[in-house]
């Protein structure tokens, strides 16, 4: 149950990272969160599938896919609402239902659309059986925090991320361009949910359905640990990770998918900033 | 002048009969029998989710059964031969989140916009279904249902003249009636007395997972423990952890959800000690060995919910359409129920209105009481406006269940259309 627990938790961290950091700096609500990582998933499969290509170049083309996807829709869609918060959540969710039914009415549907795991079999941790795939996911996560706090506190690029999430006026006037930086942060975000699916999908298969529960497991997962905190996503996906597990393992598995909303609905009405979030709480002194 | 004159009319005359005689011939050709393309076509309605795997391929299947007939002149109705013609309607009521509501607002659309004669397949959640046979009897629509909850019998009995409209074409019942007996058997030869029952958190397959854990408590066998799982959970470490600590020998899964392959992958790598014997829809269809792998596949029993739906060496008619199914669409059928009792109903439908005469409702619905057909799946007769399983299909409708053995479905059970024993699956040895 630790064992699960755990993987669990870097699962959510993973879903939610691109999540968080996109709002973190730029302030957008990228409520197409889910359909990218559907969308990332089933580029692999076709490139994988259908278009034969070797698995590393399918996971960098399906990728470097969403995450212009991701920038384009910024650039296009998103630099003409900012600051009109509510069209930004709308349109954003509309361009993420339209990815989802366009993909549904294509007719992805059915068990067949499957990534396989990047190392097949298993072994035993501390006397449970667990796929080697989890362990990946496991040690990428880890990896992938690990890059991404280098990246924003040891590069020129991540610092001017950091400068723009911090004020963005200020940062332009020392020469930081908020509306390139927001929209690669959209890039980044979009790549991150991306390779997150490539990751965690060949645990089962793909399913157009996915991308709903996606975006509810980040938001969830983001609102407990605070918006734009990155150290607040850890914690939040560990604590709801081993919420689900436990509930499952002790109460009931038919609430496992109720725990998260629970939590989020707990978290909103003690700490609405979430635990680690301070844009609320900054929004109510102003 | 007048002589060239009267040559040039003539010669214009020539080529213009040459043109019409031209045309006439091609349009000719080209049309299907004037009286047949004069009569207006009986509208069979397909009100169903249809983006759910299950239902896009009965809508194909369905179509392909109205091509056969319409091949063959139609259906004879009022002396006249009548094409059937399909209407169909994505309610959306088998993905998750979708309130019945919405379904049955899609249902009645169908009803008011296309005005079909009767309904085959119907909705896919067995909670659309119950919801929906208030409006079967509004719109007065004979129907022929797929879904399975045994609340529709109760439904049915609470009123049967007000829901005389509704017929169906299996009964969860039947499944857990083939369950007990394929538990029985693996009790029998292999000593299985312990098992962990993991269902979907819908009626149907609850329905399933509450009837078989009766049984097993009343027949020796040890319930370790039962689980339900929201459509769409994506992790059942808990329950496969309860189950290997238990010692369960079998586990029980009953699911149409996507999501479920992720259970026999992590029962796979957890090397639970168990094997599945029960529904998961992924790992139901021809491409599951490739899709998931052959070792996660091996060894696993499931149970499709109706002949036809898998080929059957001993029951022709059922590799028939399985093969007619692929011709026609290009590919394998892939999931383990609704397309062959879809295929099916079309043909039950289309007799009854022969036999009827008429499409006034209490006369189709006297005919398909009566109905007696040779199908895909079986001998389809109704009682009670459900359809009869039993094991032998020249007597009845049947379900069938296989083993996943060196990545091809064998089928196991009933006897009937048996091609090999349960195997108990080499890791267990």
């Amino acid at each position: 149950m630790l064992v699960y627990g755990f993987i669990n938790s870097i699962i959510l961290a993973l879903i939610a990272l691109g999540f968080s950091m996109t709002f973190g700096i730029s302030r957008v609500a990228n409520f197409a969160h889910g359909s990218f990582y559907v969308l990332g998933g089933l580029l692999t499969w076709f490139f994988l599938r259908k278009a034969g290509l070797p698995y590393v170049i399918s996971v960098i083309a399906a990728v470097v896919i969403v995450g212009i996807l991701g920038a384009a829709m910024y650039r296009f869609l998103l630099v003409r609402l900012r600051g009109l918060e509510l069209a930004e959540v709308i349109s954003t969710f509309a361009l993420g239902l339209i990815i989802l039914e366009l993909m549904r009415s294509m007719g992805i549907m059915g068990f067949q659309y499957r990534i396989p795991p990047f190392v097949p079999g298993s072994v035993s941790v501390f006397g449970t059986y667990v796929g080697i795939q989890r362990l990946i996911i496991v040690g990428a996560g880890l990896f992938l925090l690990v890059i991404i706090y280098l990246f924003v506190h040891h590069t020129r690029l991540g610092l001017a991320f950091r400068g723009v999430a911090q004020d963005d006026h200020t940062a332009f006037t020392v020469g930081i361009n908020p509306d390139r930086i927001s929209m690669l942060s959209l890039m980044v975000g979009s790549m991150l949910v991306s390779l997150a699916a490539i990751l965690i999908l060949p645990l089962g298969t793909i399913s157009v359905d996915d991308g709903y529960d996606i975006l509810l497991k980040s938001l969830a997962v983001c609102i407990i640990g605070g918006l734009e905190s990155t150290f607040g996503v850890l914690v939040a996906a560990f604590i709801l990770g081993y919420a689900e597990v436990l509930t499952s393992m002790y109460i009931s598995s038919s609430l496992s998918m109720v725990v998260p909303l629970l939590c989020m609905l707990v978290i909103l009405l003690i700490k609405p900033s979430g635990l680690f979030g301070k844009y609320k709480e900054l929004e109510e002194r102003i | 002048m007048n002589i060239n004159s009267e040559k040039r009319r003539s010669g214009m005359r020539n080529r213009m009969m040459f043109t019409v005689a031209v045309f006439l011939f091609g349009f000719l050709a080209v049309s299907p029998p004037i009286a047949f393309s004069a009569e207006k076509p009986i509208v069979i309605g397909v009100p169903s989710s249809l983006k759910m795997l299950e239902s896009a391929e009965a809508l194909n299947a369905i179509i392909m059964a109205t091509e056969e007939i319409n091949a063959k002149g139609g259906v004879k109705l009022g002396g006249a031969q009548r094409p059937l013609k399909v209407a169909s309607i994505d309610t959306r009521g088998g993905e998750p989140g979708v309130p019945i509501s919405d379904a049955l607002l899609a249902i009645e659309k169908l009803f008011l916009e296309q005005k079909p004669d009767a309904v085959v397949l119907g909705p896919f959640r067995s909670e659309v279904l119950l919801a929906a046979m208030d409006l079967y009897e509004k719109y007065k629509m004979v129907s022929i249902n797929v879904a399975m909850t045994p609340k529709f019998i109760e439904k049915y009995s609470s009123d049967p003249a007000k829901y005389k409209y509704c017929f169906r074409m299996l009964n969860a019942k039947y499944v857990v009636g083939y369950l007990m007996k394929t538990m029985a058997k693996l009790n029998k030869d292999y000593g299985f007395n312990k098992v962990y029952i993991v269902v979907q958190d819908v009626l149907w397959a609850t329905a399933i997972g509450n009837g078989m854990k009766g049984w097993f408590e009343k027949n020796g066998w040890q319930v370790a423990g039962m689980d339900a799982y929201p459509t769409g959970a994506s992790d059942f470490s808990s329950s496969l952890l309860k189950a290997q600590q238990s010692g369960a020998q079998v586990i029980m899964p009953i699911f149409d959800m996507a999501s479920s392959g992720t259970l026999a992958l992590q029962w796979k790598d957890m090397r639970v000690p168990a094997v599945p014997v029960g529904f998961i829809s992924p790992l139901m269809g021809s491409k599951a060995a490739e899709t998931f792998g052959n070792d996660v596949v091996e060894g696993v029993v499931n149970i499709a919910f109706q002949a036809g739906n898998v080929p059957l060496a001993k029951y022709p008619p059922a590799t028939d359409f399985y093969n007619a199914y692929k011709k026609r669409w290009g590919q394998e059928l892939q999931a383990g129920h609704m397309p062959s009792e879809a295929y099916d109903s079309v043909f039950v439908m289309a007799n009854a209105i022969e036999k009827a005469d008429s499409l006034d409702p209490d006369k189709l619905i006297k005919a398909i009481e009566e109905a007696d057909y040779k199908g895909s799946i079986g001998r389809i007769r109704f009682k009670d406006h459900e359809i009869v399983f039993g094991e032998d299909p020249a007597e009845n409708a049947i379900l069938v269940i296989y083993q996943w053995k060196n990545g091809k479905r064998v089928p196991v059970f009933p006897e009937s259309v048996a091609e090999g024993p349960i195997d108990k699956p080499k890791w267990m040895k």
